[in-house]
């Protein structure tokens, strides 16, 4: 695939001496829905930090008594049908959503920027080595390749991180070749090499800075795939396994059975994922705005 | 241009091979086989019984050797017998290619449909309240999971028209093809249109800023002009490109969409022999999807490559 | 008088009508459909072991004799001639023998004579030349020496030793006749049998089609031109479907209570209905693995057991309380109630969870230091629901148990290595019958005996009452069976499901069974009112 060309610009770029606070300010009053999008995401990191204190009940433990009670006083969200109080598992499944979205997104970029960085730098037979990797990656369906791999490493948490994490190696993999491509030939890098700096060094300290932004971008939009792609795979079969309260398996394990007779159970985890997703989103969307150059008036 | 192609192709068929390679060895590391599988579904263990259906299917010898095999047998059109059914692996494949096909190449159609024009309008009026109203409409069809909307679709259909659009029999007349289609096409071109047009709007966006526009205005081009034949001809190329990424992706969607609306294609049979580890039809599949994906980005490679002759060969 | 005359006309009339209503005459035709919830492995039943194979091929074959399909409790009382037209038993009891029915065609034309029967079983105990891939109901004829056939009408089996459980195994659905001119190789992709139904195809994932068997030797059967599955492995769209009308009929047996009260939200006139399916969920001990090597910690581990609070929470009440056979009065041959009490962990919950924290304390288990141990099953949620009520119920006797999902194809290779502690498993009983159930599953050395329990005493035992042929007898060896296997923790039975079938309201003469899940499909009488 053709490279795209991202033509990058040195973070240096933005007014010197104001402070991060009117910065921030400045960015928020120009992108009010990424604001929306930033405090739906603060909501959903302060819930799954501080579960225990804002919940009440073990969101594991079944009671036969509760089953499928409605929303009430003392069940704020109801019950599901093991007798589970659905808020409870709904603050609890923000920790899970935000294992799988940041430790996939983590492992993703991890490795992407590895791969990106050494193809990108280094060229020659590495980077048509690299390059064949990365195409066969992106090839396989994102969704056969974790199936394969949950089937492979059997459902469990850490797996279902692994698996989801895979497919975004070569999409970051290119975006950080692509940019150290061209970052390679900049006038800043030569003369750091004629000031005699290793070139790891300039690799990573003036490199891999530069391609942070696209960067940031891929991993806010990873995020919200990841829960998404979590979703699908417990629809699948596959995904987190109990007895971790995950809003994938919530909502499809209730999707048949319950929607009628006990809508509490469907729209709830629904709700959840879609809003979490959708704050994402938002805000990645106006950090793609913020941080691509091209884009400055 | 013609070394540039080559030499594209022959990176092509490298990548083939390296996905022939992997496919192979994942399948292989998945535990159990399609023997496990059977007696499992029989409910016993008969040793002696297992390791000869094993041998009948070649599944003793050394994966080199099985791979060599399957390999061999890929060259001369030969693709294997389908575990399951017994019946040859082509006649279990290629009918239900079509069907898939039908279903991507209608989502294609309208998330390029809906998201171009929408895309288009998002950006020429920026920051309007037309603007954030589309985005956040579409923005909302990303942030569901697939099989939901899916399931919501069906709901709504059972109580508002008591019908259900799922595939039952195969549909008789083109008419009913595309009515059967056209919904489950629509749930997954729904959320690739976002895709798309956030795509279109930002380099509509990027490219209304360009010099080149900027002189066009000066030179006194009414807005509509300048809208329609400046920039959206520049502003296509990057679609170009979305649409090659997006091809791929689609097949997640199409999965889940198969299985919610019971379409009997390729994705959802996929699915299906995996959880079987019908060995040839995984292989053969995943090698049909992945030479589809790797030519549509070879073809929009060659596209992009004719449309901007800006763009240096890297 | 002109009036009165008119007047009884009317009422002549009117009664007429009703009548004609009431009686419903059969109509013929049409094509009742059903939806799948997999792509059955094959049809061929005998080298099937699961009720995804029974309900759409049963229709295809016919067996020797067979339980009436209208009787819901099926049992050696309600066996009625098939391809048998009748049978008698030796005066030693030791010999069997059937008169067959003349003028059968299979399906493709060839006729049914006794040595189709020889050829049968001769597949099923491996004799012959022609092999079944696989022989999951190998075991049942142990028993039988050999099967002799007499011209071309009369067949013999010889046993060992009595078994009045042999008409059982062979009125099972389970047992159809397979033809001797058809290779068991093309019985699984092309099956031919002599029932009311012949095979058209089977796409796998998508559909299988039979259709009317024009010849069938019941004349004027069956009513129905076709019968076609569909299928679909999402359950939330095949409800749907059936909501909609699309399919016609349920899959048997998966209907729970909440899809029941769901499917009946919105089309209150669906005909449903909830029976025992005889599939227990039961936990498997290692026996031979510490620290279940440990008799006592294995009773805590029964006496923890809230059985009742189980059946509320997974299956909303649709349950029972039993041993290893279906309880009464479905079942036939299932504990009574109030000797099911006396066992450890059917009677009081509280006071036996107190005696089997006792038990924990002395071997050394307290809250702060609780036995860790990995309860393994199967991937799948009718298996996950109540492993994750288990690991809950374990903790109030100081065991702290994690879930460990395994993979479905590696499940039956992990528990025949012993790669487990504890299991959570499900066993599927194709007739309401002991001899099944014991040799099955507690018989030393069985395939099936995953926790290779092995008490030779006991299985005197079950010879015993498998050759007692007074009923009343028999009932309290098995009785006396039962209660030892569950006081020994071979295999702690948690509850036994009833879960149903829905139809629409056209769709008549469907009969479900109460004490089994894989005897009722026949199919061959079913009609039609469109």
């Amino acid at each position: 695939m053709a490279s795209i060309d991202i033509a990058p610009v040195p973070v240096t770029d933005v007014a010197r001496g104001e402070s991060l606070w009117s910065r921030i300010r400045y960015y928020a009053a120009a992108h009010p829905l990424g604001v929306v999008g930033a405090v739906i995401m603060i909501v959903f990191v302060f819930a799954a930090v501080f579960a225990g204190a804002i919940t009440s009940y073990d969101p594991i433990k079944t009671n036969s008594l509760l089953a499928l009670a409605p929303p009430s006083e003392a069940h704020w969200l109801g019950a599901d049908q093991m007798g589970r109080d659905i808020y409870s598992r709904i603050v609890y499944g923000a920790r899970i959503s935000l294992a799988v979205g940041l430790g996939s997104t983590f492992l993703g970029c991890l490795f992407g920027i590895v791969l990106g960085l050494t193809s990108g730098y280094l060229g020659g037979w590495v980077d048509l080595v690299v390059q064949r990797v990365v195409d066969v990656l992106q090839a396989m369906p994102l969704l056969v390749l974790a199936l394969v791999m949950a089937a492979a490493l059997g459902p469990a948490l850490n797996n279902t991180i692994v698996a989801i994490a895979i497919p975004l190696i070569p999409y970051t993999a290119r975006v950080v070749r692509s940019n150290t491509l061209a970052l390679r030939e900049q006038p800043f890098v030569e003369a750091a090499r004629a000031v005699g700096m290793s070139e790891l060094r300039i690799a990573v300290r003036h490199v891999l800075p530069n391609t942070l932004a696209p960067l940031i971008v891929i991993a806010t939009a990873q995020l919200g795939a990841a829960i998404l792609t979590e979703a699908s795979l417990s629809f699948l079969g596959l995904g987190v396994p109990e007895p971790h309260p995950s809003w994938g398996r919530m909502l499809s394990e209730s999707a048949a059975e319950y929607v009628r007779t006990a809508p509490w159970l469907v729209i709830f985890p629904g709700a959840a994922i879609s809003l979490a997703v959708f704050g994402t989103n938002l805000f990645g969307d106006a950090l793609r705005d913020i941080l691509d150059p091209r884009l400055r008036h | 241009m013609g070394t540039y192609l080559i030499r594209r192709f022959l990176l092509m068929l490298l990548t083939l091979f390296g996905i022939s390679v992997l496919i192979f060895t994942m399948l292989r590391i998945v535990p159990g086989n399609i023997a496990d599988i059977l007696f499992d579904a029989a409910g016993m263990i008969d040793v002696a019984e297992k390791a000869k259906l094993e041998h009948e299917l070649g599944l003793d010898k050394p994966i080199v050797v099985q791979y060599a095999a399957w390999i061999g047998g890929l060259a001369h059109g030969d693709l294997g017998y389908s575990y399951v059914s017994e019946k040859p692996a082509i006649e279990e494949i290629a009918p239900r290619i079509p069907i898939t096909a039908k279903l991507a190449g209608l989502a294609l159609l309208f998330s390029v449909a809906f998201g171009v024009p929408l895309g288009v309008v998002s950006a020429v009026k920026q920051n309007s309240k037309l603007d954030y109203a589309l985005r956040v409409i579409s923005l909302s069809g990303l942030s569901m999971p697939a099989f939901w909307l899916g399931l919501l679709i069906l709901m709504g259909f059972v109580k508002y028209f008591g019908t259900i659009p799922i595939y039952t029999d195969p549909p008789k007349d083109f008419w009913s093809a595309l009515w059967l289609f056209s919904i489950p096409a629509a749930a997954v071109g729904f959320r690739s249109s976002a895709l798309i047009m956030r795509l279109t709007r930002s380099s509509m966006l990027e490219v209304l800023r360009q010099d080149y526009i900027r002189t066009a205005r000066a030179k006194g081009a009414s807005d509509q002009n300048v809208n329609y034949h400046h920039a959206l001809r520049n502003a296509v190329l990057p679609v170009v490109t979305v649409i090659g990424i997006e091809a791929a992706f689609l097949m997640g969607g199409l999965i889940v969409t198969e299985t919610v609306f019971n379409i009997p294609g390729v994705a959802r049979f996929l699915v299906e022999a995996i959880r079987w580890r019908d060995y040839p039809i995984v292989q053969n599949l995943v090698m049909f999807i992945a030479f589809v994906a790797v030519s549509i980005n070879f073809l929009v490679d060659v596209l992009y490559a004719a449309l901007d002759p800006r763009i240096k060969y890297a | 008088m002109a009036i009165r005359l008119a007047a009884l006309a009317a009422g002549i009339l009117a009664t007429v009508a009703l009548s004609a209503a009431q009686s419903a005459e059969p109509e013929h035709g049409g094509i009742l459909k059903f939806y799948h919830r997999e792509t059955p492995p094959s049809l061929s039943i005998h080298e099937e072991a699961t009720f995804s194979v029974n309900a759409p091929a049963m229709a295809i074959y016919n067996n020797l004799i067979a339980y009436d399909q209208h009787k819901p409790q099926a049992s050696i009382d309600t066996i009625v001639p098939e391809l048998a037209t009748s049978w008698a038993w030796s005066k030693d009891q030791t010999q069997l023998a059937f008169k067959l029915r003349s003028g059968v065609k299979w399906h493709d034309g060839v006729a049914f004579t006794a040595k189709d029967v020889k050829c049968t079983f001769d597949l099923l105990q491996g004799k012959g030349e022609d092999k079944f891939r696989k022989d999951p109901r190998k075991d049942w004829y142990a028993n039988v020496a050999d099967v002799t056939v007499n011209g071309d009408d009369e067949v013999t089996f010889d046993l060992k030793r009595p078994q009045p459980s042999l008409l059982a195994m062979l009125a099972s659905g389970y047992t159809p006749i397979y033809p001797c001119h058809v290779t068991a190789a093309q019985m699984r992709t092309h099956p031919i049998g002599t029932g009311p139904f012949k095979f058209v195809e089977m796409k796998q994932n998508e559909s299988i089609k039979l259709v009317k068997n024009p010849d069938y030797w019941k004349k004027g059967l069956p009513y129905l031109d076709g019968i076609e599955y569909t299928i679909i492995s999402n359950r939330a769209t095949a409800v749907l479907a059936f909501v909609a009308g699309k399919v016609d009929v349920t899959f048997p047996t998966e209907m729970t209570q909440a899809l029941i009260n769901d499917i009946k939200a919105q089309d209150p006139t669906a005909v449903c209905e909830i029976k025992p399916i005889n599939v227990n969920t039961n936990l498997i001990v290692n026996r031979d693995k510490p620290p279940f090597d440990n008799a006592e910690l294995r009773t805590a581990m029964a006496m923890s057991l809230d059985r009742k609070s189980m059946i509320d929470i997974i299956l909303q009440g649709q349950g029972d309380q039993g041993g290893s056979l279906l309880p009464p009065p479905e079942g036939v041959w299932g504990l009574p109630p109030d000797r099911l009490k006396t066992l450890p962990g059917y009677g009081d919950v509280a006071k036996d969870r107190e005696k089997a924290r006792a038990i924990m304390t002395k071997l050394g288990y307290s809250a702060t230091n609780p036995l860790k141990i990995k309860v393994s099953t199967r991937n799948l949620a009718t298996y996950r629901d109540p492993a994750a009520v288990l690991i809950d119920q374990l903790k109030t006797i100081y065991i702290d148990a994690e879930l460990e999902p395994v993979e479905s194809s590696a499940w039956f290779a992990k528990v025949a290595r012993g790669d487990y502690s504890v299991g959570l498993n499900l066993t599927g009983n194709g007739i309401d019958d002991p001899d099944q159930a014991f040799y099955e599953n507690y018989a030393c050395g069985s395939e099936r005996n995953y926790t290779h329990y092995c008490n030779k005493d006991l299985e005197k035992l079950f010879d015993q009452q498998s050759s007692e042929t007074d009923l009343a007898k028999r009932k309290q060896l098995v009785w006396e069976i039962d209660k030892k296997i569950q006081e020994d923790v071979a295999r702690p039975i948690l509850y036994h499901a009833r879960t149903g079938t829905c139809w629409k309201p056209y769709v008549k003469n469907m009969t479900i069974m109460n004490n089994n899940a894989y005897n009722g499909y026949r199919y061959e009488d079913l009609w039609l009112d469109k």
